[in-house]
This record gives C-alpha cells, sequence and structure tokens, in this order.
C-alpha cells in the first residue's frame, strides 16, 4: 500500500464527510445470496484493533462526521464491540449497528445499550423462515425475530433492514405487518443493489418489472398508512427505474467507508475498479486520507464527467449514477451509468431487463461463504482478471 | 387509512422520541438533530423549538414560548410555522 499522492493545488476543498461506514469485519455466520462484501473477502487479514477504531473515531469526527455505521461482516462477532461503541461514543457519534442478528442476546444488547449504541439495523432475509433460510444459507430467521423483540423490548431505536428480490418480494404487504408487529421504527425495503454477490446471483434474485411495480405500490400506500408509526423506506432498482441512483451520494462527498483492514474507500464496493489505489488509516490520518487519496479523488465533484453526464441537467441530483456499476457493466468507471435511461449503453440493461421477465429462478445460487470466496478468488486469479464476473 | 395519530391531538405535549438526540455542531455552529442514520441542521428557531418539547408544553405553548423568546412581531405567523414544524417532525417519528 502506498501513501497517497499529495492534494493536487487546484483541487477544490474536500466536502465534510457526515457518515463513517465503518466495516469492522468481513467474518459472518451466514451465506447470504446477496452480500455486499466483497467476493475476495476471505483474502483480508488483520482486522483494526478496537484501539486503531478509537483513533479512527476520533479523526473522523474531526472531519465533521456525526454518523457511524458499524457493519461488517457481522460485528457482533468482535468480541471487543462493546469497546467500539464507547470509543465511538466518546466522539459523540450517533451509533448504527447494522447485524445480522444472530449473535446478539439481552446481556450483550443491554451492554452495548449502556455503552452508547443509539440504534440497531437488523436484518431479516423474508417473513416466512423456510423463504428467509434459504436466502441466508443458515437457520437463522427465528432467532433474528427474537432479537428483533429484545431491541425493541430495551428501547433501542429499531430499523428492519429487508433486501428485496424475486425470492421475497411477492410478500412486501407481510413484511410491513411484520415490521409494524415486531416494534419497529423504520423498514427499509431494499432492492438488491448488484454488486458482488448479488451480481453472482443476479438472474436468480432480479425481479420482473410488473413484480417490482407491484411492490413498489405496496410499499408507498403503506408508508402513507403507517405515518408517524413506521417509517417504511424502499430503495429503488435501477435496472428496473432507468434512473441511475445518487450513489453514497456523490463519490467522496458524505460518506467515508472504512474496510476491516483500514482502506478508505468511497463506498464498499470500490474495489472493484481496477486501478484504485486505497489509502490505509494505519498509513495515514483519515482527515489526509479524505483531502488527498487518488481513490478518494477519482471521481468526486463532476470535472471527471463525460457526456452526456456533463451537461445534464440532474448532475449534481444523481452524480451520473454509480461508477462500480458502471464499471461492473461497461468495463468503464468512467462511462454512464448504463442504468441511466440517457446512457450510451442503456440497452445492456433493457437487455437483462426483458431477460428477468422471462427466465425463472433457476439459475444455480452461489452463497457467500469461505470457501466459495477462495474458490472464485483463485479461479479469477488463475484468469488474469480481478474477482468479479464478467458480464 | 385514517391512521390513529396522536400528533394531531390538540391535548399533545410533544417530546423529542428517545432515538432522537439533539447535538451542538461545533464545525457548522449550528445544532444537529440526530436520529437513526440521518441528520437535520436546525437554525436557532428549531433548535429553541425541539429545545421547547420537552413532554411537558402543548404545542401552542411552545409557539408562545418561542415566540416571546424571539420578540416575534407577528406571533400568529410563528405559530402556524411552530406547528407545521413539530408536525413534521410527528410525521417523522422523530417527536412523540
Amino acid at each position: 500500500m502506498t501513501a497517497s499522492p499529495p492534494t493536487a493545488p487546484d483541487r477544490p476543498p474536500a466536502p465534510r464527510p457526515y457518515t463513517l461506514l465503518a466495516e469492522i469485519t468481513y467474518r459472518c455466520p451466514l451465506r447470504c445470496l446477496y452480500c455486499s462484501n466483497p467476493i475476495d473477502f476471505a483474502r483480508a487479514q488483520a482486522e483494526l484493533t478496537a484501539a486503531e477504531w478509537g483513533r479512527v473515531f476520533a479523526e473522523a469526527a474531526a472531519l465533521g462526521v456525526v454518523q457511524v455505521h458499524l457493519s461488517g461482516g457481522e460485528p457482533a462477532v468482535r468480541d471487543d464491540l462493546g469497546a467500539l461503541v464507547a470509543h465511538a461514543r466518546a466522539h459523540r457519534l450517533y451509533i448504527n449497528l447494522i447485524s445480522g442478528g444472530t449473535l446478539l442476546d439481552e446481556p450483550r444488547l443491554e451492554a452495548l445499550r449502556a455503552a452508547g449504541l443509539d440504534h440497531v439495523q437488523l436484518s431479516i432475509q423474508d417473513s416466512a423462515a423456510a423463504a428467509a433460510d434459504r436466502v441466508a444459507g443458515a437457520p437463522v430467521h427465528e432467532k433474528k425475530i427474537a432479537v428483533a423483540r429484545l431491541v425493541a423490548k430495551l428501547g433501542l431505536a429499531l430499523t428492519l433492514n429487508v433486501v428485496i428480490h424475486r425470492f421475497n418480494i411477492a410478500r412486501v404487504d407481510d413484511l410491513i405487518r411484520l415490521a409494524a408487529d415486531l416494534g419497529a421504527h423504520r423498514l427499509e425495503l431494499a432492492s438488491t443493489q448488484f454488486y458482488a454477490w448479488a451480481m453472482e446471483n443476479r438472474a436468480a434474485l432480479m425481479p420482473s418489472a410488473a413484480q417490482y411495480a407491484a411492490a413498489e405500490a405496496t410499499a408507498r400506500a403503506a408508508a402513507e398508512r403507517y405515518r408517524g408509526r413506521l417509517e417504511i423506506a424502499f430503495v429503488r432498482n435501477d435496472y428496473l427505474t432507468g434512473e441511475p441512483k445518487p450513489c453514497m451520494g456523490g463519490w467522496g462527498r458524505s460518506i467515508i467507508c472504512v474496510d476491516p483492514t483500514g482502506r478508505v474507500m468511497p463506498c464498499q464496493a470500490a474495489a472493484v475498479i481496477p486501478g484504485l489505489e486505497f489509502a490505509n488509516v494505519r498509513d495515514l490520518s483519515l482527515g489526509e486520507i479524505w483531502r488527498g487519496s487518488s481513490a478518494i479523488n477519482a471521481f468526486r465533484g463532476l470535472a471527471w464527467m463525460a457526456e452526456p453526464c456533463a451537461s445534464c441537467p440532474r448532475k449534481e441530483i444523481d452524480f451520473g449514477g454509480c461508477r462500480c456499476q458502471a464499471f461492473l457493466l461497461t468495463g468503464a468507471a468512467r462511462a454512464t451509468d448504463p442504468a441511466c435511461r440517457l446512457a450510451p449503453d442503456h440497452a445492456i440493461v433493457t437487455a437483462l431487463r426483458e431477460r428477468a421477465t422471462a427466465d425463472e429462478a433457476d439459475a444455480a445460487l452461489v452463497y457467500r461463504d469461505v470457501r466459495t470466496s477462495r474458490k472464485l478468488t483463485a479461479a479469477a486469479i488463475a484468469g488474469g482478471g480481478a474477482p468479479v464476473r464478467s458480464n | 387509512m385514517t391512521p390513529a395519530d396522536p400528533n394531531r391531538d390538540a391535548d399533545w405535549r410533544p417530546r423529542l422520541a428517545a432515538r432522537a438526540r439533539i447535538q451542538f455542531d461545533a464545525i457548522a455552529c449550528q445544532d444537529l438533530l440526530l436520529f437513526p442514520e440521518a441528520a437535520l441542521a436546525l437554525n436557532e428557531t428549531a433548535a429553541a423549538i425541539v429545545r421547547l418539547c420537552d413532554g411537558g408544553r402543548s404545542v401552542s405553548a411552545i409557539a408562545g414560548a418561542v415566540a416571546e423568546q424571539f420578540s416575534a412581531r407577528d406571533p400568529a405567523a410563528i405559530a402556524a410555522d411552530v406547528d407545521d414544524f413539530i408536525h413534521q417532525l410527528g410525521a417523522r417519528g422523530l417527536l412523540e
């Protein structure tokens, strides 16, 4: 790992990051088909220690960060999670724990609350146990439901996060009722974003346009019905909408991500883009990296854009979409995100959309686990490519 | 379709939800309202309103206190703004 080059003299001042995504480990007892961790996660060695994270939180707060997401992997695999929470609280961060829940119980949650935890975002995979466990690749649903009730009982804020795909999209109504019944304050119905393991399983996970439209309408109607009691957020599937997402609110703009080994990235997927060099918090301060890292500056602002983005009235709304998706679908990270109906490569996405309507979900499923990570990584290296699927 | 919305009750004495936190931000020199995965920047009036939502005052009492605190020339307009802001926060579940 090399240090980043110094800031170019003509570069505008770095924006303020408000959110730190701290991926404190890639270890996880679940094997979810849609996992966003990199395919080669099993290569990650030497996780940052609690003391190192404490320094990162201090530097993040000094930069302006007010929200930290303790994520993974499963953050609760770390025995020192309480110490991490206490470090974050000492720097007045609002602390969100992004967890699958299976390693949490009442004493542990009470200790985390006492250390300063504010909010638990708990993932579930479906409303029905058998279907949920199939997607998670492990028998975990009942335990997760029990943990959701515990979080609510202890008075912590509870968000239920459900990644939506072909296998559960018909049960959005049930999921909304379940969230209300569990005492969640917020429900995120998050359409699968096709990166990493979700990309491996894209043919199986992609819903049809009709399924998607019905689910979105259900979610929007429920959001009105539950206003003031349960906030319902629906994250769209940009393959189906024709509108690119403002990924991370813009590259290097308001969110900063640190991976389990200390690499600093504009988003957790950015390592798929070849040629980006990520600075590490073990070598430099977070502030130096946020301002000067070549990777964080690679697509910051609007100057990097080509047409049709450069003259688009929406360029400060969607920032040209997602650089990782542009790379994954076209091979060029600088291209307009093909999810955009104005993109020269939009036909790539429309072809996939039509295929989803015709397909049944009979594609082979690729579960996220250490063995498969090693296998896919070795195959990619042997093939001379990065450990990602080519399209 | 009409939800049971306690926030529309005339006797409502709003209180900041336990999951929300008001915190002074030294970089922007203003108060931030922090809640799960998000933050709202509060101007001086908005911050005063949130601080008055302590579970002991009705919405009209809060409006009166804000009008007095900021020596408002038009208390009726202030009352409408306060009512609107409080109900917006209520709709997001940030006031109970």
